[in-house]
């Protein structure tokens, strides 16, 4: 017993030592870092000691999800910047929506010497303005939140209808196809989140423009992922309402799997599910989180202090959509209908160029040849109530500042 | 070769402790490995996160004073489960008390608040998260001594329906609900530290000490004195010892158990309020685990309140310096911390029972049969 005891103490010892040998080095490793950070970014002055923070809800190290979707995308957009992402993205990661936490977090990546820190989940919104107003001289950027200030504090989100819109023509092509005009929807909430309830209502009305005979059966999982619902809603939308399409707004790809089990179609969501369900899936309303990260990380870079950053950015709410590429559809796969991409490509294009939007007065009517027409027609929701006149303008706002609380004609509680 | 297993008699002091420093450093050398397997200079990271990444920076007074924000609550729930495990109550309702303590302080936050003096309103918030807290803990000691029910398994499931009534309450928008903001069109809580907050000391620069911590440390002593020199605490222990003893020598066991429950509930229900009166928000993740930790501290301490202080900081260096390595470590996630933690328990529940034991090898075959 004693031999073992004195071989620990030997072993404490030279842990020890070695802990005290680094102590004295380690001041020494960042400075012989910096000129190799310095040296792929040398068209921008600042970037070799620009420090990107980041607190993400679950763990950085994820494979699949909401997380990974950013954290890929501040590495995407870090990595097209040539900043080094061993070296300067700091990130405190598995951080509940819970203010004291939050802070916490922050005051980590503030000491960590953070320049720009983004917060990717929305219940950390009051958190951020707070340590947004305590550092003035630090960026702070919270994903899907609605607050910010005039100078170092914004927030961002996209206009992920746009792609709904897109891929409700691809499901309203197909509907026509199998002559079936029942539509499913395995979405997270309902009218509860303007981000579920725009989502729902974009699909709806791209699914409508196509095949105005149409209905949106909706099934509401409480969750924003529950791989066991989202498969069985699926099936029981295919099998209770005969439904021929199956979107969704759920984490998993298992609305596709479910409905690639039943001989029907889906389209999926946050990522392309073609792989997950090669004989179903249709397309895929994505995000590309690497656009903003892009703009936000060029912005704060050049900005000069972080009071500017608001201004440079044009505005407290970035709100990206399809012009910006910050959404998108993924590529169309074989089982959508021939001449489905020529009509996208077109809807696209007249959102790109800020001709027409989704939620306004004006309908689009796709003819089966792929004739598109504009109508002056009432925003209606399914309670009969006029949301926006006849050629009325966009309620957009309502979707940033989260009051779109309603469902859009043709959409249905299942 | 075969071995059998010999008490010891008494094992000393030192011994002990190199046992347990051992098994500390054990588990160290095992998550040095497995950071290593990871592509990570583990001497760099436990550098890190011993120094809870306070070297170079800037704004280090701000990691005290989140350190001492996590060390409040846990060091109160661990001593107050210390209480109750003394006496064989096995409570591992820490985090349901400590939840229902936490509405409480912010009902009474949010009602009195605005109409009471500052230090009135804290005043009867801790004593709210007492009373509810306490009453949510004697409901199982009153189950156990009138039914014989199992104290383990009650205390466990109310932690469960404790959470839920605070997710409901975090997830209702409604008239009634006052505990979420109403300005948000999503249900989000309400911050009341405009309203009222604990106070604190300024220690000079930036560095405050908020006055949570003084009570804690007076409170850790008033309880070291309650169970080493009082009448109750040596009711305590001998109940823990033996119930039938304590009844032969007319102790009115019952009784006791009912006020020790109490005790030790009520005062998750004070690091409750303490906590929710230095953050001014509710949260769904307001307990932060303590009680599921404090468990840990008050086993790993062996009940004693002294000890319990000591490895309660510990453990929040652990917490605390593991996230904070793990910002700069892109391989490694938050959750290391709770995998070291488990294996550091894991081993000291081995030494300890090297403390109490010797295995001693034998020869097979041999006329001895081990029984000396």
């Amino acid at each position: 017993m004693k031999k073992i005891i004195a071989l620990l103490m030997a072993m404490v010892l030279v842990l020890g030592l070695t802990a005290c040998g680094n102590n004295a080095a380690a001041p020494e490793a960042p400075e012989a870092d910096a000129p190799a950070a310095d040296a792929p970014a040398a068209d921008a002055p600042a970037a070799g000691d620009f420090k990107v923070g980041a607190i993400y809800i679950n763990s950085k190290n994820d494979t699949a999800g909401y997380t990974f979707a950013h954290h890929n995308g501040i590495t995407t957009a870090m990595k097209e910047l040539g900043l080094n992402v061993d070296t300067q993205l700091v990130i405190v990661d598995e951080v509940p929506e819970d203010k004291e936490q939050v802070l916490a977090a922050v005051d980590t990546l503030v000491g960590e010497g953070a320049n720009i820190i983004f917060g990717i989940s929305f219940g950390y919104i009051d958190a951020l303005e707070e340590a947004a107003a305590e550092y003035p001289d630090v960026i702070f950027s919270h994903a899907t939140g609605y607050k910010s200030n005039e100078t170092n504090f914004n927030n961002y989100f996209g206009r992920a209808y746009q792609a709904r819109y897109l891929a409700g023509i691809a499901a309203g092509m197909k509907s026509l196809e199998m002559a079936n005009n029942n539509v499913g929807y395995v979405a997270a909430y309902g009218t509860e989140y303007a981000e579920t309830a725009s989502g729902i209502n974009g699909f709806a009305m791209g699914v409508l423009a196509v095949n105005p005979d149409a209905t949106i059966y909706v099934k509401n999982l409480g969750a924003w992922a529950d791989e066991v619902n989202e498969s069985a809603f699926a099936t029981e939308l295919i099998n209770s309402y005969n439904c021929g399409v199956i979107s969704q707004h759920c984490d998993s790809a298992q609305p596709q799997i479910a409905a690639e089990n039943a001989g029907v179609f889906g389209c999926g969501y946050n990522s392309d599910m073609t792989p997950d369900a090669p004989k179903a899936h249709l397309t895929a309303a994505i995000w590309n989180w690497n656009v903003y990260y892009r703009t936000a990380m060029e912005a704060a870079m050049n900005c000069g202090e972080a009071a500017n950053f608001v201004p440079t950015m044009g505005s407290g709410a970035y709100y990206g959509g399809l012009k910006e590429g910050f959404v998108d559809i993924s590529p169309l796969s074989e089982n959508c209908v021939a001449g489905t991409q020529e009509i996208i490509d077109a809807v696209k294009a007249m959102m790109v160029n800020g001709e027409w939007d989704v939620f306004s007065g004006v309908k689009l009517q796709i003819a089966a040849d792929g004739t598109i027409t504009k109508v002056d027609a009432a925003l209606m929701d399914n309670a009969g109530n006029e949301i926006v006149p006849a050629g009325g303008a966009s309620v957009e706002d309502s979707v940033i500042t989260g009051t779109m609380n309603y469902f859009v004609e043709g959409v249905q509680v299942g | 070769m075969g071995f059998h297993i010999v008490k010891r008699d008494n094992c000393p002091i030192w011994k002990k402790c190199c046992f347990y420093l051992a098994a500390v450093v054990i588990a160290l050398l095992l998550g040095a490995l497995l950071l290593v397997s990871l592509g990570v200079d583990p001497i760099a990271y436990y550098t890190r996160m011993f120094t809870m990444g306070t070297i170079g920076n800037k704004i280090a007074y701000k990691v005290y004073i989140n350190y001492l924000k996590e060390f409040v609550p846990l060091a109160l729930t661990s001593v107050a489960l210390s209480l109750a495990f003394k006496m064989r109550f096995w409570n591992i309702g820490g985090e349901g008390q400590f939840i229902l303590g936490a509405i409480a302080a912010a009902f009474v936050a949010f009602q009195a608040g605005p109409v009471l003096p500052n230090g009135v309103t804290l005043l009867l918030m801790c004593l709210a998260a007492m009373v509810t807290a306490g009453l949510y803990g004697l409901f199982v000691a009153a189950l156990k001594v009138r039914f014989g029910t199992n104290e383990t398994l009650m205390t466990l499931m109310l932690n469960y329906v404790a959470l839920y009534i605070l997710i409901f309450i975090g997830e209702t928008k409604a008239e009634w609900n006052f505990f979420l903001d109403e300005a948000s069109v999503r249900p989000v809580f309400a911050s009341f530290s405009k309203i009222v907050s604990f106070p604190t000391i300024p220690m000079g620069g930036k560095f405050s000490l908020n006055i949570c911590v003084i009570l804690t440390v007076l409170l850790g002593v008033l309880v070291f004195i309650y169970l080493k020199y009082t009448k109750h605490g040596y009711e305590i222990a001998v109940v823990g010892d033996s119930a039938g003893t304590a009844r032969y020598a007319g102790m009115k066991v019952n009784a006791i158990v009912l006020r020790t429950v109490f005790l030790s509930a009520a005062l998750i229900g004070l690091a409750a309020a303490f906590k929710v009166g230095t953050a001014g928000i509710l949260s769904t993740s307001i307990t932060d685990d303590v009680g599921w930790t404090g468990i840990i501290v008050a086993w790993l301490s062996q009940l004693n309140t002294v000890v319990i202080f000591v490895v309660s900081a510990l453990i929040c260096v652990l917490h605390y310096g593991s996230t904070v390595a793990a910002a700069t470590f892109s391989q490694v996630d938050s959750s290391f911390a709770n995998m070291l933690q488990g294996v550091i328990l894991f081993l000291v529940l081995a030494a300890d029972f090297y403390t109490r034991f010797r295995v001693v090898p034998f020869k097979k075959g041999g006329k001895d049969n081990g029984n000396g």
